[in-house]
Formats: structure tokens, sequence, C-alpha cells
């Protein structure tokens, strides 16, 4: 790479290029691993299921202290509760001074499903499980378990990586159902038990307008960033340096990433979902 | 001993009280950090040093994450809203969920998942070190030192992001409709503060500063209380996202009902 003495001759334009030959080949790095992470799925499925399973248990249940508080599912159905309330609360107050109150159960049907769970939902996933598994993976490579991995003839990326990203979407569809199920009822339950109105209009407009097919979709938008979560976060744990205060910067940098990764992965599959016009129907 | 007698020790040294000390310890920590606040000397280099990092870790994210949530929620709305035949009110639906919604939590975000993670993995590593007790030995408070200036950086970057969200947000807004759901221009700038005004604004203000000063409290008590090496760096800084998340969601909630309650 780079040589330590200072450059005699245009040095600054030879800092910049430097730069960007370093996040060129950063791109190139993180690329190869997601590739090689995806590619050696088969393997983790099919090698190293034990792993997996331990995984998929350690992930939905949560270790260390998260544990005591209920562990990944807890977190998120909690997340979801509080922000499945603000459809309940900005939509009920908004409708209200337009007269048209009882529409509440259709932003919750409408809101809750395309924009607040799975955001949540994805936020949830990346400090829990995503910044757990860079905090893991980093001390690993710290203490050089990593490196002593591949000395034993254990791929490091199907064992570490892929079995991460196999066991993540395994853990989201139960993850998910909660958190969509806690963002509808906490809506019902502002707006039903504190607004006041009446549990039937909710359930009304709430069912009118709550189209199946799109929380399917919304299961598919879940899937999908799960993957980029975990794939994010797995790479920085893997590519940890520079001692305790090291771990804790690449969890810090890794939940960075993937917060902004997962928000543009829900935006272009929504688009991709929904289409342009939103495809979204009141009037049949 | 009685089954009585080792039911109240497994209580009282075990998982039951485990959670019970940490809340304990971390009011401790807010209201040490509460005193130490207007005592003097102010660490003035510290807190600008630390300002100057959070914003630095924080703007370009704040800015990449506020494009995609302004553009979802705009775009959802206008599902709604064109359905309806009210395309117009593009503007006022956008400025209501990016100006009490969008912006606080966004910025919060950011503050908690880059600036406290880096926080506690700092003050965490200094710990495993003992460099905090070899601070005490020196007579220097670390509290005064080291947490108040973090804690106090959080907040005032958490105020100042604030509005960079809300503007970057109602710019990509404003793109997106009016050059892909083609609204007329015109119409999404007049409805803009049609649901919304200054009080709301000022809510939004207040959100923002209570978020990033809860995140830099969790943050300096998860990074003073660490054990056991680098697992434990990584997993206290785990454990900073969590619990500011879940500190930042029901705070969220809690001032979304108080601030409709004042503006309606």
């Amino acid at each position: 790479m780079s040589i330590g003495l200072p450059s005699k001759r245009a040095p600054r334009t030879r800092r910049v290029v430097q730069g960007w030959v370093t996040g060129w080949n950063r791109v190139g790095n993180q690329a190869q691993f997601y590739f090689t992470t995806l590619g050696s799925v088969a393997d983790a499925v099919v090698r190293y299921r034990v792993e997996t399973l331990r995984l998929v248990a350690q992930m939905s249940l949560g270790t260390g202290t998260l544990a005591v508080i209920g562990g990944t599912i807890a977190i998120v159905g909690f997340l979801n509760i509080s922000t499945g309330a603000l459809p309940g609360i900005l939509g009920y107050n908004q409708f209200a001074d337009m007269g048209i109150d009882a529409l509440t159960g259709f932003g919750s049907a409408l809101f809750n499903v395309r924009l607040v769970a799975p955001l949540t939902a994805a936020w949830g996933m990346s400090a829990t499980i995503g910044a757990g598994a860079t905090a893991q993976l980093g001390a690993m490579r710290i203490n050089e378990e990593i490196d002593a991995l591949e000395v034993m003839g254990i791929r490091s990326i199907a064992y570490l990586s892929s079995t991460r990203v196999v066991a993540g979407v395994f853990v989201v569809i139960p993850l998910y159902c909660v958190a969509v199920l806690m963002a509808f009822l906490s809506a019902r339950v502002v707006t039903t038990a504190m607004y006041g109105q009446s549990t039937g209009v909710y359930d009304h407009y709430f069912n009118t307008f709550l189209i199946p097919t799109n929380i399917i979709w919304s299961f598919v938008l879940a899937i999908s960033m799960t993957v980029v979560i975990m794939l994010v976060h797995t790479y920085y744990g893997f590519t940890a340096s520079g001692g305790p205060a090291g771990v804790g910067e690449a969890v810090g940098r890794s939940v960075r990433t993937s917060l902004v990764v997962s928000s543009c992965v829900v935006v272009l599959v929504s688009l991709a979902l929904y289409g342009q016009s939103g495809n979204f129907h009141v009037g049949g | 001993m009685s089954v009585g007698d080792r039911a109240i020790r497994r209580v009282s040294t075990g998982a039951v009280a485990k959670p019970f000390g940490a809340v304990g310890g971390f009011y401790a920590l807010a209201l040490d950090t509460l005193v130490s606040t207007p005592q003097r000397p102010f660490a003035w280099r510290e807190f600008l040093l630390q300002t100057w990092f959070v914003a630095r870790v924080s703007i370009l994210p704040t800015v990449m994450l506020a494009i995609p949530f302004a553009v979802l929620m705009v775009f959802t709305f206008n599902a709604m809203l064109m359905e309806f035949g009210a395309a117009d009110y593009t503007g006022a639906g956008a400025a209501l969920g990016i100006v009490t919604q969008v912006g606080p939590m966004v910025t919060v975000s950011v503050v908690a998942g880059a600036g406290a993670t880096a926080m506690c993995a700092d003050l965490g590593a200094r710990t495993i070190r003992e460099e905090l007790d070899a601070m005490r030995v020196m007579g220097i408070n670390p509290i005064q030192a080291l947490v108040v200036p973090r804690v106090l950086a959080a907040t005032v970057v958490a105020l100042l992001l604030v509005s960079v969200v809300v503007l970057v947000g109602l710019t990509a807004a404003f793109v997106f409709s009016v050059f892909a759901q083609h609204v007329t221009a015109g119409s999404f700038v007049a409805t803009l503060t049609v649901l919304i005004g200054r009080t709301d604004v000022v809510i939004t203000l207040v959100k923002s500063a209570l978020f990033g000063l809860s995140a830099g409290l969790i943050a300096c008590y998860k990074g003073t209380s660490v054990g056991g090496g680098p697992a434990g760096v990584g997993t206290a800084v785990n454990e900073t996202v969590v619990y500011s998340f879940v500190a930042l969601f029901v705070i969220n909630v809690i001032a979304t009902a108080i601030g409709v309650k004042v503006t309606l």
C-alpha cells in the first residue's frame, strides 16, 4: 500500500487519489465478502446445521443482559408498541381536526403495514441481532479466534457469517409477525381506549382498508432487509481491528451503515412492490 | 438454610437484582452528571472536541437517512391523498410527518447509533484499561471531566442536527412529490404550514434535545460500567444501542401525545 515517506511531487493530488483508491478497494472488499457470504449459504445450511440452529436460538432470545429483558423478540415487540401508537395518536388528532376521525383505523391499516412496522423492525433488528453479531465477531477477530478457525480448516466466512445470515432470515419471520401484531394492537388500544373511539368503528375501517397482500409484501420487505442488515453487520465484525475500543467502534460504524442501507432497501423495495402510484384504492 | 432464605438470596444476588442494580446505577450517574454540570472548571476543550466528533460522524448518515425516510413517508401519504383527490395537500402531510416524527427520530437514531456507540466504546476501553480509576486517584472527577462534556455534546448536536434533517427531508419530499409524482410545486409549498406551526417546531427541538441527552447518558453509563475485556466493550456498545432506542421510542410516544395536546 502507501509508503511512509511524504511524497515530493504533487502531495495533495496524490493524497486525494490515494483516498479514492482506498475507498474503491474497500468497496471491492465489501462486495467480495458479501458475495462469498451469500455463495456459502448452502454450505452453512448443509455443513454447519448445528451452529445455525444455535444461532437461531441465541438471536431470538438474546444473550447476556439482553436475555433478562426478554431478548430480541421482546425488544422489537416493545419498539413496535411505541411506534405503532404514532399512527393512532397523530392520525386520530389530525383526522379529528378535519372531522373524519372514524378513519383512524384506516390510518393504522395503511401506515403501520407500509411504513412503521418495517422501519421499526429494521431498527430493532440492527440494534439487537446485528450489533450483537458485530460485537461477537469483532471480539473473535481481536482474540484471533477467526484465524484459529481458518488454521483448523473451517471455512470461517461460511461458519460465522453465512450461518448468521441464514439464522437471521429464520428469526425475522416470527419476529416480524410479533412486530406487525404489536403495531396494530397498540394503534387500536390508543385510539379506542385512550381517545375513546368505539371499537366497532375502528375495526370496520381497519378491516375494510387492510389489504392482505400488502402484509405479505411487507414480509418480503422484512426478509430482504434482514439479509442486508446481517451482511453489513457481519462484515464490520469480521474486519474489526484495534483492540477493545476497535470492537466498540466497529459496532457503532456497523449500526450507522446498516440503518442507512436498510432504510434505502425499504424505500427501493417499497417502490418496486407498490409501484409509483402507490397501488392503493379507497373507492374499490 | 430454609427454602425462603435461599429464595431471598437468589433474588438479592441473581438475575432479579441485576436489572434493578443497573437502573439504580444509571439513576446515580444521571444525578451525578446533573450535579456536576454547573461545577467549575467546566471541561470546555473536551466539550468542543466531543461536539465536533459527534457532529462529524453524524452529519453524513443523517442526510443519508433523512432522504429515504422523507421519500417513503411522502410516497405513502401521496398514495392516500391522491386517492382522496387531495394531492394539493401533499405539502401539509409531508411537513406533519417530517417535522413531528421523521426529524427527531432520524436525528436521534443517528446520534444514538453513531455518536453514542463511539462514546461508549471510547469510555469502555478507558474503563477496562483502568484509566478512570487512575483519574480518580489523581483527584480528577471522571464524571466532571469526561461524562458531562459528552452528555452535553450529544444534546447540542441532536438539537442542531434536527434542523438539518427537517430541511433535507422537506427538500427531498418536494423533489420526490414534484418530479416523481407530479404534484404542483406551488401547492406543495403553499400547504406546508397548514398543519404545522411554530409550536410544533419548538416541540420538535425540545424532543430532540431530550433524545440527545438520554442517548448521551445511556452511552456514558454503559461505557463507565463495562467489565470483561474486548467482548465486554462490544456487548456494552450493543446494549447502548438497544437501550437508547427503547428509551427514545418511549420518550417519542409520550412527547408526541403531549405535543398534540399542546398544539390542538
